[in-house]
């Protein structure tokens, strides 16, 4: 009956996987599995007409994927995922997309995704600097010297700031990701802007039976790293940063 | 799993099992996991989220005077506090252009609407 209905898809499970999945998903519509090829996609249905993403629907998506991580492994699918029909998801996805589809299984069984984000704390971070810059300390007390008047010593002041915030950021960043790396199995870095506060942003891999470890590791880092950096992590999670699939041609 | 309970007193580390913020909820799922080539596109009828790059030029006049603020604010010694606020006031309008943009932050958000219209769904 839902054949010609437009479907929403959250992500992909081996299929014979034990799953109860949530009962209400994106727009409210409750969960149901699409099979073939061994595989099981997990969707729901959407209305034909546009549909206006809600808030609630965001975290439906994401509550989704949680629930399904919790039971057996998971490849999430980008949030928007809409196809045109349960036969669109056969023919594009599970049918045509099998091996790539099962070997990512195979890659990600018993794995999970941490997310770290790493930034400067501002105050305690250019205390830092004032006190390692003898340049930075000198401009700074021109600055405040000058008062007023003191427009283009400000600019080179926080020239100079940016400056060095710029060369820790790299060498921080290194530093922290070795830590971090060595208790993941992969690493996915987002970019970060050079003399910003932001020092890393990554998304970890980790064997759940290393999340103990992976989770000691980074509360000695933080603590050691406090006050100038401090940290947040979200996970366990499914691996929504380590799929995805060949373009194609 | 230890991990996912576990709570962090410490203000140096906050770890929570899963996001609730909305821009840290997007970071998990927007753009991330399967995209079934070009054909989902097409197919993603009426769902476009919007992503509001926000990042700016990071070396411009405007970052340096913050940071330069920033750094006249540091209260290093308890004293001159008067330099300061005499600073503060002859300061710059721009700068708040620049606050919270600097850390790279993405502001992301649904289409048609603000975050407020959203928090109300």
């Amino acid at each position: 009956m839902h054949e010609s209905a437009p479907v929403y898809v959250y992500g992909v499970v081996a299929s014979g996987a034990r799953v109860s999945a949530p009962t209400e998903g994106v727009a409210g519509a409750p969960t149901r599995l699409i099979e073939s090829n061994g595989l099981a996609a997990v969707a729901s249905s959407v209305p034909a007409e546009q549909l206006r993403v809600r808030r609630r629907d965001l975290h439906a998506h994401l509550r989704t994927l949680e629930q399904l991580f919790e039971q057996t492994t998971v490849l999430p699918c980008s949030f928007g995922t809409v196809l045109d029909s349960e036969e669109d998801v056969r023919a594009h996805l599970l049918d045509a997309r099998a091996e790539e589809l099962h070997a990512l299984l195979d890659r990600l069984t018993g794995r999970a995704q941490l997310n770290v984000k790493a930034s400067y704390d501002e105050d305690a971070v250019l205390r830092e600097v004032v006190a390692s810059q003898p340049e930075v300390a000198r401009a700074r007390e021109r600055v405040r010297a000058l008062g007023n008047a003191a427009y283009y010593e400000n600019i080179r002041l926080g020239e100079l700031v940016a400056g060095t915030l710029a060369a820790r950021q790299a060498d921080d960043a290194e530093r922290i990701h070795a830590r971090l790396a060595s208790v993941a199995a992969e690493a996915v870095p987002e970019p970060v802007d050079p003399g910003g506060l932001l020092v890393l942003k990554t998304a970890y891999l980790v064997a759940r039976r290393q999340l103990d470890r992976f989770d000691a590791e980074l509360e000695s880092l933080a603590a050691g790293e406090a006050p100038a950096i401090l940290f947040e992590s979200f996970g366990p999670l499914p691996p929504t940063a380590f799929v995805s699939l060949r373009q194609e041609g | 799993m230890a991990i996912a309970t576990r709570g962090t007193a410490s203000n140096y580390l906050q770890r929570a099992p899963s996001p609730s913020g909305l821009a840290d909820v997007l970071d998990v799922i927007l753009d991330k996991g399967l995209v079934i080539d070009a054909y989902i596109r097409v197919s993603v009828i009426g769902i476009e989220v919007l992503t509001i790059d926000a990042r700016i030029v990071i070396a411009s006049v405007d970052t340096y005077l913050r940071f330069a603020e920033a750094v006249n604010r540091l209260d290093l010694a308890q004293t001159e506090v008067a330099g300061l606020k005499e600073l503060r006031e002859g300061g710059d309008g721009s700068k708040r252009k620049t606050e919270g943009v600097i850390e790279g932050a993405k502001e992301k958000m649904t289409p048609g609407g603000d975050r407020e219209k959203e928090k109300a769904s």
